[in-house]
Protein backbone atom coordinates (compact mmCIF):
# COMPACT_ATOMS: atom_id res chain seq x y z
CA UNK A 1 0.00 0.00 0.00
CA UNK A 2 1.52 3.90 -1.04
CA UNK A 3 -0.57 5.76 1.93
CA UNK A 4 0.14 10.00 1.63
CA UNK A 5 0.15 10.95 5.81
CA UNK A 6 -0.36 14.55 6.49
CA UNK A 7 1.24 16.17 3.78
CA UNK A 8 1.83 19.39 2.65
CA UNK A 9 3.68 21.23 0.07
CA UNK A 10 4.89 24.85 -0.36
CA UNK A 11 6.66 26.48 -3.01
CA UNK A 12 7.20 30.30 -3.21
CA UNK A 13 5.56 31.05 0.23
CA UNK A 14 2.65 29.77 -1.10
CA UNK A 15 1.22 26.33 0.41
CA UNK A 16 -0.11 24.89 -2.09
CA UNK A 17 -1.05 21.49 -0.67
CA UNK A 18 -2.43 21.69 2.85
CA UNK A 19 -1.79 18.71 4.48
CA UNK A 20 -3.63 15.75 2.61
CA UNK A 21 -4.58 12.21 3.58
CA UNK A 22 -4.66 9.48 0.45
CA UNK A 23 -4.03 5.55 0.36
CA UNK A 24 -3.66 3.21 -2.98
CA UNK A 25 -3.51 -0.04 -2.80
CA UNK A 26 -1.75 -2.55 -5.65
CA UNK A 27 -4.62 -3.82 -8.06
CA UNK A 28 -7.02 -0.50 -7.91
CA UNK A 29 -8.09 2.07 -10.06
CA UNK A 30 -8.23 5.47 -8.31
CA UNK A 31 -8.87 9.33 -9.94
CA UNK A 32 -7.68 12.37 -8.57
CA UNK A 33 -10.32 14.82 -9.45
CA UNK A 34 -10.24 18.62 -9.64
CA UNK A 35 -10.08 22.05 -11.39
CA UNK A 36 -7.47 23.48 -12.32
CA UNK A 37 -5.06 24.70 -10.47
CA UNK A 38 -5.94 23.12 -7.21
CA UNK A 39 -2.57 20.92 -6.81
CA UNK A 40 -3.61 17.55 -8.55
CA UNK A 41 -0.50 17.15 -10.72
CA UNK A 42 1.69 18.57 -7.91
CA UNK A 43 0.38 15.53 -5.78
CA UNK A 44 1.59 12.94 -8.27
CA UNK A 45 5.15 14.72 -8.65
CA UNK A 46 5.57 14.52 -4.64
CA UNK A 47 4.45 10.79 -4.89
CA UNK A 48 7.34 10.22 -7.68
CA UNK A 49 9.63 12.20 -5.49
CA UNK A 50 10.76 15.07 -8.13
CA UNK A 51 13.33 17.31 -7.01
CA UNK A 52 11.27 20.22 -6.91
CA UNK A 53 8.29 18.35 -4.81
CA UNK A 54 9.74 17.54 -1.51
CA UNK A 55 6.89 17.94 1.09
CA UNK A 56 7.37 20.77 3.28
CA UNK A 57 5.85 18.12 6.02
CA UNK A 58 4.09 14.94 6.21
CA UNK A 59 5.19 11.56 5.75
CA UNK A 60 4.95 9.49 2.70
CA UNK A 61 4.77 5.03 3.42
CA UNK A 62 5.32 2.16 0.62
CA UNK A 63 4.23 -0.74 2.35
CA UNK A 64 5.33 0.43 5.62
CA UNK A 65 8.42 1.41 4.84
CA UNK A 66 9.24 5.77 5.08
CA UNK A 67 10.01 6.46 1.42
CA UNK A 68 9.46 10.71 1.92
CA UNK A 69 13.75 10.89 1.39
CA UNK A 70 14.22 8.74 -1.25
CA UNK A 71 15.02 10.57 -4.49
CA UNK A 72 13.25 9.37 -8.06
CA UNK A 73 15.34 6.55 -9.00
CA UNK A 74 15.05 4.87 -5.34
CA UNK A 75 11.23 5.25 -6.07
CA UNK A 76 11.12 4.22 -8.96
CA UNK A 77 13.41 0.94 -8.33
CA UNK A 78 10.67 0.30 -5.59
CA UNK A 79 7.81 0.00 -8.22
CA UNK A 80 6.86 3.77 -8.74
CA UNK A 81 6.11 5.30 -12.31
CA UNK A 82 4.77 8.05 -13.55
CA UNK A 83 2.92 8.69 -16.96
CA UNK A 84 4.30 12.52 -17.85
CA UNK A 85 1.30 15.12 -18.80
CA UNK A 86 4.16 16.16 -21.35
CA UNK A 87 6.61 13.64 -21.73
CA UNK A 88 10.16 15.32 -22.35
CA UNK A 89 12.14 14.75 -25.98
CA UNK A 90 15.48 13.28 -26.34
CA UNK A 91 17.43 13.84 -29.51
CA UNK A 92 19.20 10.73 -31.18
CA UNK A 93 17.31 8.13 -28.94
CA UNK A 94 15.18 5.79 -31.33
CA UNK A 95 11.80 4.51 -29.51
CA UNK A 96 13.39 1.30 -29.64
CA UNK A 97 16.48 2.02 -27.29
CA UNK A 98 14.15 4.89 -25.07
CA UNK A 99 11.50 1.91 -24.75
CA UNK A 100 14.68 -0.71 -23.55
CA UNK A 101 16.34 1.87 -21.86
CA UNK A 102 19.37 -0.23 -21.57
CA UNK A 103 17.63 -3.43 -19.70
CA UNK A 104 17.47 -6.69 -20.99
CA UNK A 105 13.99 -6.46 -22.91
CA UNK A 106 13.00 -8.95 -26.00
CA UNK A 107 12.14 -6.89 -29.39
CA UNK A 108 8.88 -8.79 -28.97
CA UNK A 109 7.83 -7.08 -25.74
CA UNK A 110 8.69 -3.97 -26.73
CA UNK A 111 6.05 -4.33 -29.70
CA UNK A 112 3.87 -5.66 -28.10
CA UNK A 113 3.85 -2.67 -25.77
CA UNK A 114 3.55 -0.25 -28.28
CA UNK A 115 0.99 -2.35 -29.85
CA UNK A 116 -1.03 -1.80 -27.00
CA UNK A 117 -1.30 1.99 -27.34
CA UNK A 118 -1.93 1.75 -31.11
CA UNK A 119 1.21 2.64 -32.50
CA UNK A 120 2.22 0.27 -35.40
CA UNK A 121 6.45 -1.61 -34.35
CA UNK A 122 7.38 -1.08 -37.79
CA UNK A 123 6.51 2.45 -38.14
CA UNK A 124 7.99 3.99 -34.69
CA UNK A 125 10.41 1.23 -33.50
CA UNK A 126 13.06 3.58 -35.61
CA UNK A 127 11.39 6.92 -34.90
CA UNK A 128 13.38 9.40 -32.51
CA UNK A 129 11.90 10.24 -29.71
CA UNK A 130 12.58 13.96 -30.34
CA UNK A 131 10.41 17.07 -31.66
CA UNK A 132 9.38 15.43 -34.83
CA UNK A 133 6.95 13.09 -32.83
CA UNK A 134 3.48 14.61 -32.28
CA UNK A 135 2.30 15.57 -28.60
CA UNK A 136 -0.06 12.56 -29.13
CA UNK A 137 2.72 10.32 -30.82
CA UNK A 138 5.05 11.20 -28.25
CA UNK A 139 2.24 10.32 -25.62
CA UNK A 140 1.65 6.92 -26.57
CA UNK A 141 5.66 5.82 -26.42
CA UNK A 142 5.48 7.35 -22.89
CA UNK A 143 2.59 4.81 -22.54
CA UNK A 144 3.82 1.90 -23.75
CA UNK A 145 7.32 2.68 -21.47
CA UNK A 146 5.24 2.64 -18.69
CA UNK A 147 3.78 -0.46 -19.83
CA UNK A 148 7.14 -1.72 -19.80
CA UNK A 149 8.23 -0.70 -16.62
CA UNK A 150 5.86 -3.34 -15.11
CA UNK A 151 4.78 -0.41 -12.26
CA UNK A 152 3.36 -1.61 -8.86
CA UNK A 153 2.08 2.34 -8.79
CA UNK A 154 1.64 3.80 -11.35
CA UNK A 155 0.69 7.41 -11.65
CA UNK A 156 -0.88 8.89 -15.18
CA UNK A 157 -0.78 12.66 -15.21
CA UNK A 158 -3.66 13.41 -17.97
CA UNK A 159 -3.29 10.07 -19.66
CA UNK A 160 -5.43 11.74 -22.66
CA UNK A 161 -4.09 15.14 -23.13
CA UNK A 162 -2.83 15.85 -26.46
CA UNK A 163 -4.45 12.45 -27.83
CA UNK A 164 -6.97 12.21 -30.40
CA UNK A 165 -10.36 11.14 -28.81
CA UNK A 166 -10.28 8.10 -31.02
CA UNK A 167 -7.67 6.63 -28.42
CA UNK A 168 -9.78 7.40 -25.65
CA UNK A 169 -11.04 3.76 -25.50
CA UNK A 170 -7.03 2.33 -25.50
CA UNK A 171 -6.06 4.84 -22.60
CA UNK A 172 -9.39 3.11 -21.12
CA UNK A 173 -7.66 -0.44 -22.03
CA UNK A 174 -4.34 0.25 -20.77
CA UNK A 175 -5.53 1.29 -17.44
CA UNK A 176 -7.52 -1.61 -17.11
CA UNK A 177 -4.15 -3.59 -18.32
CA UNK A 178 -2.36 -2.64 -15.40
CA UNK A 179 -5.37 -3.15 -12.93
CA UNK A 180 -5.31 -6.90 -14.44
CA UNK A 181 -1.61 -6.95 -13.70
CA UNK A 182 -1.86 -6.02 -10.39
CA UNK A 183 -0.74 -2.38 -10.31
CA UNK A 184 -2.31 0.70 -8.76
CA UNK A 185 -3.38 3.02 -11.36
CA UNK A 186 -3.73 6.75 -9.73
CA UNK A 187 -5.64 8.67 -13.01
CA UNK A 188 -5.10 12.64 -12.38
CA UNK A 189 -8.10 13.51 -15.30
CA UNK A 190 -10.81 15.95 -16.09
CA UNK A 191 -12.33 13.73 -18.13
CA UNK A 192 -15.25 11.94 -16.92
CA UNK A 193 -14.74 8.60 -19.19
CA UNK A 194 -11.77 8.24 -17.64
CA UNK A 195 -12.94 9.06 -14.28
CA UNK A 196 -15.83 6.89 -14.25
CA UNK A 197 -13.55 3.94 -15.37
CA UNK A 198 -12.38 4.77 -11.86
CA UNK A 199 -12.88 2.51 -8.61
CA UNK A 200 -12.23 5.10 -5.97
CA UNK A 201 -11.88 8.95 -6.54
CA UNK A 202 -9.89 11.84 -4.74
CA UNK A 203 -11.39 15.32 -5.17
CA UNK A 204 -9.06 18.12 -4.63
CA UNK A 205 -9.88 21.38 -3.59
CA UNK A 206 -7.83 24.40 -3.03
CA UNK A 207 -5.08 21.87 -2.25
CA UNK A 208 -6.92 20.08 0.20
CA UNK A 209 -8.94 16.17 -0.37
CA UNK A 210 -12.25 17.92 -0.37
CA UNK A 211 -14.44 14.56 -1.01
CA UNK A 212 -13.38 10.99 -1.32
CA UNK A 213 -15.44 7.87 -2.58
CA UNK A 214 -16.63 6.11 -5.19
CA UNK A 215 -15.92 7.23 -8.43
CA UNK A 216 -19.76 7.62 -9.49
CA UNK A 217 -20.89 10.00 -6.54
CA UNK A 218 -17.59 12.38 -6.54
CA UNK A 219 -17.70 12.74 -10.67
CA UNK A 220 -21.18 13.78 -9.76
CA UNK A 221 -20.85 15.70 -7.28
CA UNK A 222 -17.63 17.41 -9.12
CA UNK A 223 -20.14 18.44 -12.29
CA UNK A 224 -23.01 19.95 -10.21
CA UNK A 225 -21.43 21.88 -7.99
CA UNK A 226 -17.34 22.32 -8.75
CA UNK A 227 -17.85 24.42 -11.88
CA UNK A 228 -19.27 27.41 -9.93
CA UNK A 229 -17.16 27.28 -6.89
CA UNK A 230 -15.55 30.37 -5.52
CA UNK A 231 -12.33 28.34 -4.06
CA UNK A 232 -8.84 30.40 -5.24
CA UNK A 233 -6.36 28.01 -5.99
CA UNK A 234 -2.73 28.51 -7.09
CA UNK A 235 -1.51 27.98 -10.47
CA UNK A 236 0.68 24.02 -10.36
CA UNK A 237 2.98 26.14 -12.70
CA UNK A 238 3.72 28.93 -11.10
CA UNK B 1 44.26 -0.03 -54.75
CA UNK B 2 47.77 1.24 -55.71
CA UNK B 3 49.50 1.08 -52.63
CA UNK B 4 53.23 3.56 -52.90
CA UNK B 5 56.29 1.42 -52.67
CA UNK B 6 57.88 1.70 -49.78
CA UNK B 7 54.67 2.52 -47.65
CA UNK B 8 53.34 -0.86 -47.35
CA UNK B 9 53.19 -1.21 -43.44
CA UNK B 10 51.78 2.72 -43.15
CA UNK B 11 49.11 1.72 -45.48
CA UNK B 12 48.18 -1.46 -43.29
CA UNK B 13 48.68 0.58 -39.55
CA UNK B 14 46.48 3.09 -41.21
CA UNK B 15 43.52 0.79 -42.11
CA UNK B 16 44.15 -1.81 -39.46
CA UNK B 17 43.84 1.51 -36.63
CA UNK B 18 40.41 2.31 -39.28
CA UNK B 19 39.17 -1.30 -39.32
CA UNK B 20 39.62 -1.58 -34.90
CA UNK B 21 37.71 1.80 -34.66
CA UNK B 22 34.90 1.60 -36.82
CA UNK B 23 34.50 -2.34 -37.99
CA UNK B 24 34.35 -0.97 -41.56
CA UNK B 25 36.02 -3.52 -43.62
CA UNK B 26 35.53 -1.98 -46.90
CA UNK B 27 38.58 -0.27 -46.87
CA UNK B 28 40.83 -2.80 -49.20
CA UNK B 29 37.89 -3.49 -51.65
CA UNK B 30 38.77 -3.02 -55.49
CA UNK B 31 35.34 -1.30 -55.86
CA UNK B 32 35.71 1.48 -53.28
CA UNK B 33 37.44 4.47 -54.17
CA UNK B 34 39.69 5.65 -51.47
CA UNK B 35 42.74 8.08 -50.70
CA UNK B 36 44.79 7.18 -47.85
CA UNK B 37 47.33 9.54 -46.28
CA UNK B 38 49.97 9.20 -44.30
CA UNK B 39 51.67 12.30 -42.22
CA UNK B 40 53.11 14.21 -46.02
CA UNK B 41 52.74 11.10 -48.33
CA UNK B 42 49.49 9.55 -50.18
CA UNK B 43 49.82 6.12 -49.66
CA UNK B 44 46.92 5.02 -51.18
CA UNK B 45 44.74 5.79 -54.06
CA UNK B 46 41.91 3.60 -55.51
CA UNK B 47 39.69 5.30 -58.35
CA UNK B 48 36.37 4.26 -59.44
CA UNK B 49 34.48 5.11 -63.09
CA UNK B 50 33.84 8.96 -63.36
CA UNK B 51 35.81 9.72 -60.77
CA UNK B 52 39.28 11.13 -60.97
CA UNK B 53 41.84 11.78 -58.66
CA UNK B 54 45.51 13.70 -59.18
CA UNK B 55 47.75 13.96 -55.50
CA UNK B 56 50.98 15.54 -55.14
CA UNK B 57 53.26 16.37 -52.50
CA UNK B 58 55.52 19.32 -52.45
CA UNK B 59 58.85 19.34 -51.14
CA UNK B 60 57.55 21.97 -47.74
CA UNK B 61 55.46 19.34 -47.03
CA UNK B 62 52.21 20.25 -48.49
CA UNK B 63 50.21 17.27 -49.84
CA UNK B 64 47.83 18.34 -52.70
CA UNK B 65 44.64 16.35 -53.86
CA UNK B 66 42.19 17.15 -56.80
CA UNK B 67 39.39 14.87 -56.77
CA UNK B 68 37.03 15.49 -59.84
CA UNK B 69 33.83 13.88 -60.30
CA UNK B 70 32.32 13.81 -64.01
CA UNK B 71 28.73 15.10 -64.46
CA UNK B 72 25.83 11.99 -64.72
CA UNK B 73 28.16 10.08 -62.18
CA UNK B 74 26.98 8.07 -59.71
CA UNK B 75 28.96 6.24 -57.19
CA UNK B 76 27.01 3.70 -55.27
CA UNK B 77 29.72 3.19 -52.61
CA UNK B 78 31.13 6.14 -50.50
CA UNK B 79 34.59 7.23 -51.07
CA UNK B 80 36.66 6.81 -48.38
CA UNK B 81 39.29 10.02 -47.52
CA UNK B 82 41.46 8.43 -44.67
CA UNK B 83 43.89 10.84 -43.22
CA UNK B 84 46.52 9.74 -40.68
CA UNK B 85 49.92 10.60 -39.46
CA UNK B 86 51.95 7.66 -37.32
CA UNK B 87 55.13 9.61 -36.16
CA UNK B 88 54.98 11.29 -32.52
CA UNK B 89 55.20 14.62 -33.62
CA UNK B 90 54.73 16.58 -36.66
CA UNK B 91 52.72 18.68 -38.63
CA UNK B 92 50.50 17.87 -41.63
CA UNK B 93 49.30 20.16 -43.98
CA UNK B 94 46.49 18.78 -46.33
CA UNK B 95 44.88 20.64 -49.56
CA UNK B 96 42.21 19.77 -51.11
CA UNK B 97 40.46 20.74 -54.21
CA UNK B 98 36.58 19.06 -55.48
CA UNK B 99 34.79 19.57 -58.15
CA UNK B 100 31.67 17.44 -58.50
CA UNK B 101 29.94 17.87 -61.58
CA UNK B 102 26.07 18.04 -62.10
CA UNK B 103 23.78 15.50 -61.59
CA UNK B 104 25.49 13.33 -59.36
CA UNK B 105 25.51 11.35 -56.52
CA UNK B 106 28.24 10.54 -54.09
CA UNK B 107 28.98 10.23 -49.94
CA UNK B 108 32.40 10.80 -48.87
CA UNK B 109 33.50 9.11 -45.90
CA UNK B 110 36.77 10.91 -44.21
CA UNK B 111 38.67 9.40 -41.31
CA UNK B 112 41.29 11.16 -39.25
CA UNK B 113 43.69 8.70 -37.47
CA UNK B 114 45.47 10.64 -35.15
CA UNK B 115 45.56 8.14 -32.14
CA UNK B 116 48.96 7.36 -32.17
CA UNK B 117 51.23 10.76 -31.48
CA UNK B 118 52.16 13.18 -28.73
CA UNK B 119 52.20 16.64 -30.52
CA UNK B 120 50.56 17.26 -33.82
CA UNK B 121 49.36 20.12 -36.14
CA UNK B 122 46.82 18.88 -38.49
CA UNK B 123 45.60 21.14 -41.03
CA UNK B 124 43.37 20.77 -43.63
CA UNK B 125 41.99 23.20 -46.34
CA UNK B 126 39.29 22.30 -48.65
CA UNK B 127 37.61 24.12 -51.34
CA UNK B 128 34.57 22.40 -53.11
CA UNK B 129 31.97 23.36 -55.74
CA UNK B 130 28.75 21.48 -56.41
CA UNK B 131 27.51 21.32 -59.99
CA UNK B 132 23.51 21.33 -60.58
CA UNK B 133 21.05 19.06 -59.23
CA UNK B 134 23.67 16.65 -57.44
CA UNK B 135 23.40 15.12 -54.13
CA UNK B 136 26.46 14.98 -52.07
CA UNK B 137 27.03 13.96 -48.36
CA UNK B 138 30.14 14.13 -46.30
CA UNK B 139 31.00 12.43 -42.93
CA UNK B 140 34.08 13.14 -41.04
CA UNK B 141 34.95 11.78 -38.01
CA UNK B 142 38.10 12.06 -36.16
CA UNK B 143 39.82 9.83 -33.75
CA UNK B 144 42.71 11.87 -31.63
CA UNK B 145 45.03 10.61 -28.84
CA UNK B 146 43.68 10.53 -25.51
CA UNK B 147 46.80 12.79 -24.24
CA UNK B 148 45.81 15.91 -25.94
CA UNK B 149 48.30 16.70 -28.28
CA UNK B 150 46.91 16.81 -31.69
CA UNK B 151 45.64 20.05 -32.57
CA UNK B 152 43.56 20.00 -35.86
CA UNK B 153 42.29 22.93 -37.74
CA UNK B 154 39.78 22.50 -41.00
CA UNK B 155 39.04 24.87 -43.28
CA UNK B 156 36.64 23.97 -45.89
CA UNK B 157 34.95 26.82 -48.31
CA UNK B 158 31.84 25.29 -50.76
CA UNK B 159 29.62 26.39 -53.35
CA UNK B 160 26.73 24.41 -54.04
CA UNK B 161 25.02 25.05 -57.59
CA UNK B 162 21.52 25.22 -58.56
CA UNK B 163 19.15 22.22 -56.98
CA UNK B 164 21.91 20.58 -54.97
CA UNK B 165 22.13 18.90 -51.85
CA UNK B 166 24.80 19.01 -49.41
CA UNK B 167 24.90 17.14 -45.81
CA UNK B 168 28.07 17.69 -44.27
CA UNK B 169 28.56 15.63 -40.57
CA UNK B 170 31.31 16.22 -38.47
CA UNK B 171 31.83 14.08 -35.22
CA UNK B 172 34.53 14.32 -32.62
CA UNK B 173 33.22 12.11 -29.93
CA UNK B 174 34.89 9.02 -29.28
CA UNK B 175 38.23 10.35 -28.36
CA UNK B 176 40.02 13.28 -26.97
CA UNK B 177 39.87 16.63 -28.67
CA UNK B 178 42.65 18.26 -27.89
CA UNK B 179 42.19 21.20 -29.47
CA UNK B 180 40.31 21.41 -32.67
CA UNK B 181 39.20 24.69 -35.21
CA UNK B 182 36.15 23.46 -37.66
CA UNK B 183 35.62 26.54 -40.25
CA UNK B 184 32.82 25.63 -42.53
CA UNK B 185 31.72 28.47 -45.43
CA UNK B 186 29.28 27.51 -47.40
CA UNK B 187 27.57 29.46 -50.45
CA UNK B 188 23.94 28.69 -51.85
CA UNK B 189 22.50 29.33 -55.33
CA UNK B 190 19.51 28.99 -56.55
CA UNK B 191 17.17 26.40 -54.78
CA UNK B 192 20.15 24.63 -53.35
CA UNK B 193 20.10 23.20 -49.92
CA UNK B 194 23.00 22.15 -47.04
CA UNK B 195 22.40 20.34 -43.63
CA UNK B 196 25.32 20.79 -41.53
CA UNK B 197 25.86 19.19 -38.40
CA UNK B 198 28.88 19.24 -35.77
CA UNK B 199 28.80 16.88 -32.89
CA UNK B 200 31.75 17.63 -30.45
CA UNK B 201 32.43 15.97 -26.75
CA UNK B 202 35.23 17.71 -24.89
CA UNK B 203 37.13 16.19 -21.88
CA UNK B 204 39.90 17.30 -19.80
CA UNK B 205 41.30 20.70 -21.15
CA UNK B 206 40.23 20.51 -24.61
CA UNK B 207 39.56 23.50 -26.44
CA UNK B 208 36.97 23.50 -29.38
CA UNK B 209 36.22 26.35 -31.72
CA UNK B 210 33.25 26.06 -34.24
CA UNK B 211 32.03 28.22 -36.70
CA UNK B 212 29.79 27.29 -39.65
CA UNK B 213 28.63 30.04 -41.76
CA UNK B 214 25.73 30.03 -44.43
CA UNK B 215 25.38 32.35 -47.39
CA UNK B 216 21.84 31.82 -48.92
CA UNK B 217 22.78 33.72 -52.20
CA UNK B 218 20.38 31.98 -54.34
CA UNK B 219 16.65 32.60 -54.89
CA UNK B 220 14.50 29.91 -52.70
CA UNK B 221 18.18 28.11 -50.71
CA UNK B 222 18.28 26.81 -47.83
CA UNK B 223 20.53 25.64 -45.08
CA UNK B 224 20.70 23.86 -41.67
CA UNK B 225 23.74 24.49 -39.08
CA UNK B 226 23.45 22.73 -35.96
CA UNK B 227 26.08 22.29 -33.66
CA UNK B 228 26.25 20.38 -30.35
CA UNK B 229 28.98 20.19 -27.55
CA UNK B 230 29.32 18.16 -24.73
CA UNK B 231 31.84 19.94 -22.35
CA UNK B 232 33.13 18.54 -18.82
CA UNK B 233 35.99 18.61 -16.90
CA UNK B 234 38.00 21.73 -17.87
CA UNK B 235 36.97 22.30 -21.59
CA UNK B 236 36.65 25.25 -23.67
CA UNK B 237 34.37 26.07 -26.23
CA UNK B 238 33.25 28.60 -28.35
CA UNK B 239 30.55 28.12 -31.04
CA UNK B 240 29.84 30.55 -33.92
CA UNK B 241 26.55 30.07 -36.26
CA UNK B 242 26.30 32.78 -39.27
CA UNK B 243 23.60 32.68 -41.69
CA UNK B 244 23.02 35.45 -44.05
CA UNK B 245 20.05 35.71 -46.16
CA UNK B 246 20.52 37.53 -49.10
CA UNK B 247 18.06 36.52 -51.73
CA UNK B 248 14.37 36.07 -52.15
CA UNK B 249 12.80 33.07 -50.08
CA UNK B 250 16.18 32.12 -48.94
CA UNK B 251 15.66 30.20 -45.39
CA UNK B 252 18.16 29.61 -42.86
CA UNK B 253 18.30 28.22 -39.59
CA UNK B 254 20.57 27.78 -36.37
CA UNK B 255 21.46 25.67 -34.18
CA UNK B 256 23.91 25.43 -31.44
CA UNK B 257 23.64 23.13 -27.75
CA UNK B 258 26.34 23.41 -25.45
CA UNK B 259 25.67 20.90 -22.28
CA UNK B 260 28.63 21.69 -20.09
CA UNK B 261 29.06 19.13 -16.85
CA UNK B 262 31.56 20.35 -14.29
CA UNK B 263 31.79 23.63 -12.35
CA UNK B 264 35.20 24.23 -14.51
CA UNK B 265 34.23 24.44 -18.48
CA UNK B 266 34.15 27.43 -20.17
CA UNK B 267 31.15 27.53 -23.41
CA UNK B 268 30.21 30.00 -25.37
CA UNK B 269 27.75 30.35 -28.65
CA UNK B 270 27.51 33.19 -30.95
CA UNK B 271 24.96 33.06 -33.51
CA UNK B 272 24.40 36.10 -36.20
CA UNK B 273 21.61 35.91 -38.49
CA UNK B 274 21.56 38.57 -41.19
CA UNK B 275 18.98 39.39 -43.76
CA UNK B 276 19.47 41.44 -47.29
CA UNK B 277 16.40 40.55 -48.77
CA UNK B 278 12.65 41.54 -47.13
CA UNK B 279 11.49 37.94 -48.46
CA UNK B 280 14.39 36.18 -46.97
CA UNK B 281 13.71 34.37 -43.07
CA UNK B 282 16.18 33.30 -40.58
CA UNK B 283 15.67 31.63 -37.62
CA UNK B 284 18.20 30.27 -34.97
CA UNK B 285 17.92 28.44 -31.25
CA UNK B 286 20.46 28.39 -29.03
CA UNK B 287 21.03 26.52 -25.14
CA UNK B 288 24.24 26.39 -23.03
CA UNK B 289 23.94 24.98 -19.55
CA UNK B 290 23.75 21.59 -17.77
CA UNK B 291 21.09 18.70 -19.16
CA UNK B 292 17.94 19.63 -18.74
CA UNK B 293 16.20 18.66 -15.51
CA UNK B 294 13.06 17.12 -16.89
CA UNK B 295 14.61 14.79 -19.25
CA UNK B 296 16.83 13.26 -16.59
CA UNK B 297 14.36 12.82 -14.00
CA UNK B 298 12.31 11.35 -16.85
CA UNK B 299 14.82 8.88 -17.10
CA UNK B 300 15.39 8.77 -13.28
CA UNK B 301 11.83 8.09 -13.10
CA UNK B 302 12.56 4.72 -15.24
CA UNK B 303 14.78 3.42 -12.16
CA UNK B 304 17.96 5.20 -14.10
CA UNK B 305 20.67 6.85 -11.58
CA UNK B 306 21.32 10.66 -12.41
CA UNK B 307 24.48 9.58 -13.79
CA UNK B 308 22.81 6.72 -15.96
CA UNK B 309 20.39 9.06 -16.90
CA UNK B 310 23.07 11.96 -17.99
CA UNK B 311 24.92 9.19 -20.15
CA UNK B 312 22.03 8.09 -21.78
CA UNK B 313 20.83 11.68 -22.96
CA UNK B 314 24.68 12.60 -23.94
CA UNK B 315 25.08 9.63 -26.10
CA UNK B 316 21.42 10.21 -27.97
CA UNK B 317 22.92 13.87 -28.61
CA UNK B 318 26.48 12.86 -29.74
CA UNK B 319 24.99 9.73 -31.55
Amino acid sequence: MLELRDIKYSKNGNEIIKGINMKFEEGKVYCIVGNNGVGKSTIGYIIMGLSDYKPTEGKIFLNGEDITDLDVTERAKRGISLLWQEPARFEGITVESYLKLNRNIKKEEIEEALKLVNLEPSRYMRRYVDKKLSGGERKKVELASCILLKPKYVIMDEPDSGIDIMSLDMIVGVINYFKEKGSAVIVITHRKEIALNCGYSYLICAGNVFLEGESKKIVSYYEKTCDNCGHVNYLEEE
Amino acid sequence: MDIVKGYEKEFEQLVEIYEKNTNDKSLRSPGVATIIVSGNKVVGLNSVKGMHIRSKERADGLVMIDVEIEDNTIIPIPVHLCTGFLKKRGEQILKFNYVIGDNVKVKFKSHCILTKVEKLHHYMESDMYIGKNSFVTYEDEHFHDEGGGVFVETITRMKIDEGSFFSSKFYETKTRVGRINVVMDIELLKNAKADLESKIYGRDDDIIDIREVLRLNGENSSGIAKSTVFATDRTKAHVVNEAYGNAPYARGHIECNEIVKGDNVEVSTLPLLKVLNDKAELTHEASVGRINQAQLETLMAKGLTEEEAAEFIVNGLLS
